[in-house]
């Protein structure tokens, strides 16, 4: 897979759409998408938008009721070529964190002793070296997360798939964690599908942002992200070109809220908001 | 959660130093360390003077109304040394042991097995579900004539017993532990290309651990209720036939000795699990507390 050149997109949707509750609540429609190896895309939008739904999708977690969806050249199966980064941690509880990072290498059979190796290795990069005999409840939350990233790292995944991995951390943490996602991703540069409301962190952290208008979840626009590459040696918030690019999201998201209010009236009839995503 | 709380901690201590400056963190801790000795000097000390007063009470009730409604303490006493240094009650207590015991373990093997295969298979469950249940409300003594028919009076029909009364409760708590198990967890383990197998036995049984155990508790003191019941329906043996043959010939002394001794027994076996409990569902326990 990795001797593709890298115009093939490793990720492809096509026409995708998903419907839940029996095909009264419509999640997605007409979803169309690549992502291209090594980029860093981010899907922002409402809630309602489907975005967990998609992302769910791409992981083969769940299928698409119409539309073909491919990753790394096949349809999509859980495994180690995908990692998911959820937004809360999730972490096993009856496990020490390096135990819960040998639990998903040893999914790839992964022998013993190369997988506390591996562990530990991990768990210096990201910084929790002397927490590996430690169990998740005694971390916290902002380390726990760190550890799902560690443990999503861990599989050597070609794409890594984050789900709000920052939405439930206070925001100092969130800044550092961004940081640190940023630079792990410069080094590494394997492709990230970035799931979050956040449209500052999405245009922080990605190359482009699809924005996703709400029920059913479908592509408004696909925005590139024009900003330096250097982003965290200065704070890209100050530049100009980060404003206008902010300013141009709210007005879109600003309109579908507009839009949605009376969407709303008229789906009043559906329980839509219990929804997935 | 912790960095915030001593964040705020710290930015609430300093517009009043003296709050701060008046005690370090060490004293603080003796001081707590010191408040949760004095309280359970207290709670000793007032279960102290209940035993103390349940005894008076014995006297009392001897001295007004005889022997026969309620043996003096020092009668009883006295009893138990007899029965202890005879052999009588730790002859009747292996025969108990052997029954509580086998029946028990008999019980949790069978229950958390069928409990797992019918948690883990849901549609299974659901078919079972209301036999499960019809058996669980009996009472395990509706089933002594037939076990009696069945398998005799004798140690083997005395262990059926237990286990028909203990299986049920174990295989309930295991089978509802497995089937509500976390679903986060479980789709996260799916997310890294866990299959069936592993997702079974790594994910959801570990996560109905703590579920198990206390199923095992319940078990543990109904195979205490079950042996006992047995003892004293069946052929008389252990404590139960023990107490059955005191009470017959009004030797109430004797009685209160075996009643006494079961009392312990209750206990011991409900504190070992609890410990048990305990010792493997920490995480759960802490998990709790935070929320």
């Amino acid at each position: 897979m990795s001797g593709k050149p890298s115009t093939v997109p490793l990720i492809s949707l096509r026409q995708v759409g998903k419907s839940f509750k029996d095909g009264q609540v419509r999640a997605l429609d007409n979803i169309s998408l690549d992502v291209a190896p090594g980029e860093f895309v981010s899907l922002v939008g409402p809630s309602g938008c489907g975005k967990t739904t998609l992302l769910r999708i791409i992981n083969g977690l769940i299928a698409p009721d119409e539309g073909t969806v491919a990753v790394l050249g096949g349809p999509p199966e859980p495994g180690p070529d995908l990692a998911m980064v959820f937004q809360s941690a999730r972490l096993l509880p009856w496990l020490s964190v390096q135990g819960n990072l040998e639990f998903v290498l040893s999914l790839r059979g992964m022998g013993r002793s190369e997988r506390a190796q591996r562990a530990a290795a991990l768990l210096g990069a990201v910084g929790l070296r002397e927490f590996a005999q430690a169990f998740p409840h005694e971390l916290s939350g902002g380390m726990q997360q760190r550890v799902g990233l560690a443990r999503a790292l861990a599989v050597e995944p070609k794409v890594l798939l984050m789900d709000e991995p920052f939405a439930a951390l206070d925001a100092m943490t969130r800044e550092v964690l961004r940081h640190e996602l940023w630079q792990m991703w410069s080094r590494r540069r394997i492709a990230i599908v970035f799931v979050t409301h956040d449209i500052d962190e999405a245009i922080l952290l990605s190359q482009r942002i699809v924005l996703l208008r709400p029920r059913p979840g479908r592509v408004d626009e696909i925005v590139d992200v024009q900003l330096p590459e250097a982003r965290w040696q200065s704070d890209p918030r100050t530049l100009p070109a980060f404003a206008e690019m902010r300013a141009h999201l709210w007005s879109r998201i600003h309109d579908m809220v507009r839009d949605g209010a009376e969407l709303e009236e008229l789906a009043g009839a559906f329980p839509a908001d219990d929804s997935p995503g | 959660m912790i960095e915030e709380g001593r964040a705020a901690r710290a930015r609430s201590v300093r517009p009043e130093p003296d709050v701060a400056a008046g005690l370090s963190s060490s004293a603080l801790a003796a001081r707590a360390q010191q408040q949760r000795r004095h309280t359970s000097i207290v709670i000793t000390g007032a279960q102290i003077v209940l035993v103390l007063l349940l005894v008076l009470g014995m006297f009392a009730l001897n001295a007004t109304s005889g022997n026969l409604i309620m043996p003096k303490p020092t009668d009883i006493l006295d009893e138990s040394i007899q029965l202890w240094s005879d052999g009588t009650m730790l002859q009747a207590l292996a025969e108990s042991l052997t029954v509580i015991g086998l029946g028990f373990l008999l019980s949790a093997t069978t229950g958390i097995l069928l409990g797992i295969v019918l948690g883990g298979f849901p549609l299974l469950g659901r078919v079972f579900d209301p036999f499960v249940n019809a058996m669980n409300s009996t009472p395990g003594a509706a089933f002594i004539p037939l076990i009696i028919v069945w398998f005799g009076l004798y140690t083997e029909a005395k262990i059926v017993v237990v286990w028909n009364a203990a299986l049920f409760p174990i295989l309930i708590n295991t089978a509802a532990g497995i089937a509500n198990s976390n679903k986060d967890l479980v789709e996260m383990a799916r997310a890294f290309g866990a299959r069936r197998f592993t997702l079974f036995w790594r994910v959801m049984v570990p996560d109905a651990l703590p579920s198990i155990l206390s199923g095992l508790r319940i078990g543990a003191a109904i195979s205490t209720v079950g042996t006992v019941i047995a003892e004293l329906t069946m052929a008389q043996s252990g404590l139960g036939g023990l107490l059955a043959a005191a009470g017959n010939r009004f030797q109430m002394d004797r009685y209160f000795a075996v009643v006494i001794v079961l009392m312990a027994l209750g206990t011991a076996l409900t504190a070992a699990l609890r410990w048990v409990e305990h010792r493997f569902s920490r995480w759960r326990v802490s998990q709790r507390e935070e929320a």
